[in-house]
């Protein structure tokens, strides 16, 4: 079963790849090389790029996000938060390092922390440099807990607005366009 | 000497007999007691609990009368608010994400109630950053929350008075770069519920301020005793 759905992972991102680096490294390889068949040059090339490539593939085209939305808040803060969540249908770890938005001068991921006992306990957040997409598995950012801030707002987009807003996926620089809706309550 | 040694060896005979009866009785009876003893504390935290949601103040303690300063700079003082429910959070406005999400549950708890309820229930959120929050700035944000809203904030001083009296904590983290206002604040975030006879009654974490019904039926029900009485 899995087997064969990464050949045909591989198959598809070599058909629409043929631009790629990699796909050039391995025409000249294999001109060096000279194999005596078309069909073991064949074997040659599939065995060489079937790695780099399904790796390539899972971290371009496996992650999805699901009910994003960016907080509305009062025109007094110059911060806000953006929620989602993210899907990692691939079987290679992925790490949110950020986004943009054209309504904000930068966007960082961010921790919620909490330090002490009891009455006393403390709720903080903390910026990192990355939050973590297990293979196969889903990111949660959510009120009170891990989300993407949003700082030095340019402008205070009201509830029902869409602002566009890009998330940065790595492995690979990779980057989700969204319209996100801007609202004061969690959207499902 | 001969009589007091028999009396003794007596008396070590119907000692004996008895412990071995006894060490039944005690067998069964420590199950018992240990049951008796569990339920105890656990019959008593219930009756103080008095099902409400919010973990409740056993005993209720008298609320510290706080002096801040409201939207025009004016004095706000708690025991202004005798005879209505009071609840606050501590917090600061360039919080993205607990703050808000802490207001915005209590506007959904606040809308719940009905316009007669709503006026004996005031709603308050006391800034700990008074460096950047300036009382006008404070009521911009609250009342875009709910208009009804009250945001305070005072003298560094009379804030860690507030703090300290309700057994609450913060403190400022830096960011990651030198300017003076490049910090952020970790804070408790509990809110405090004062009783309209001005005691402390209940406690509540941030995350149970998402749970509209519960809270909106505990304030219905601190309302309802105090008229009783």
């Amino acid at each position: 079963m899995h087997s064969s759905f990464s050949i045909k992972v591989t198959a598809a991102v070599l058909m629409s790849a043929s631009t790629n680096k990699q796909s050039k490294t391995l025409s000249n390889l294999t001109r060096q090389r000279r194999p005596k068949t078309a069909y073991s040059l064949f074997l040659y090339l599939s065995l060489l790029a079937t790695l780099p490539v399904i790796s390539r593939a899972d971290s371009q085209l496996l992650i999805q996000i699901e009910h994003p939305w960016l907080r509305a808040v009062p025109d007094a803060m110059d911060m806000t938060a953006a929620y989602m969540i993210l899907k990692n249908t691939g079987s290679t770890p992925a790490e949110l390092v950020g986004g943009s938005t054209s309504i904000a001068d930068s966007v960082a991921p961010m921790i919620t922390t909490k330090e002490g006992q009891g009455l006393k306990q403390m709720l903080g957040m903390k910026a990192v440099d990355s939050l973590n997409i297990p293979a196969r598995g889903t990111l949660v950012l959510e009120p009170n807990g891990n989300h993407l801030m949003v700082m030095g707002l340019k402008e205070h987009p009201k509830e029902g607005a869409r602002v566009d807003f890009t998330i940065k996926i790595e492995p690979g620089h990779q980057e989700i366009h969204l319209q996100i809706p801007v609202s004061k309550t969690p959207v499902k | 000497m001969n009589l007091t040694s028999r009396e003794t060896s007596t008396s070590q005979t119907a000692a004996g007999k008895s412990s071995s009866s006894n060490w039944w009785l005690l067998t069964a009876a420590i199950p018992i007691l240990a049951a008796i003893a569990i339920s105890i504390p656990i019959a008593f935290k219930q009756e103080a609990q008095k099902g409400f949601f919010g973990t409740r103040m056993f005993p209720l303690k008298s609320a510290y009368d706080f002096k801040l300063n409201g939207s025009n700079s004016e004095e706000v003082r708690l025991d202004q608010l005798h005879g209505k429910v009071a609840l606050f959070i501590f917090g600061f406005t360039h919080c993205a994400n607990v703050c808000p999400t802490s207001l915005t549950n209590l506007a959904a708890v606040y809308q719940a109630l009905t316009p007669k309820e709503q006026k004996q229930v005031q709603f308050i959120f006391i800034s700990v950053d008074p460096k950047r929050d300036t009382p006008k700035m404070l009521e911009q944000y609250v009342t875009s929350f709910d208009p009804r809203f009250m945001g305070l904030t005072g003298r560094k001083p009379v804030i860690d008075e507030v703090v300290q009296a309700y057994g609450a904590s913060y403190e400022m983290v830096r960011g990651t770069t030198d300017l003076p206002n490049d910090y952020s604040v970790n804070h408790s975030a509990y809110a405090y519920l004062v009783n309209p006879s001005g005691m402390w009654e209940l406690l509540y974490d941030n995350e149970k301020l998402a749970d509209v019904q519960q809270m909106v039926s505990d304030i219905r029900k601190v309302l309802r005793e105090s008229s009783l009485h």
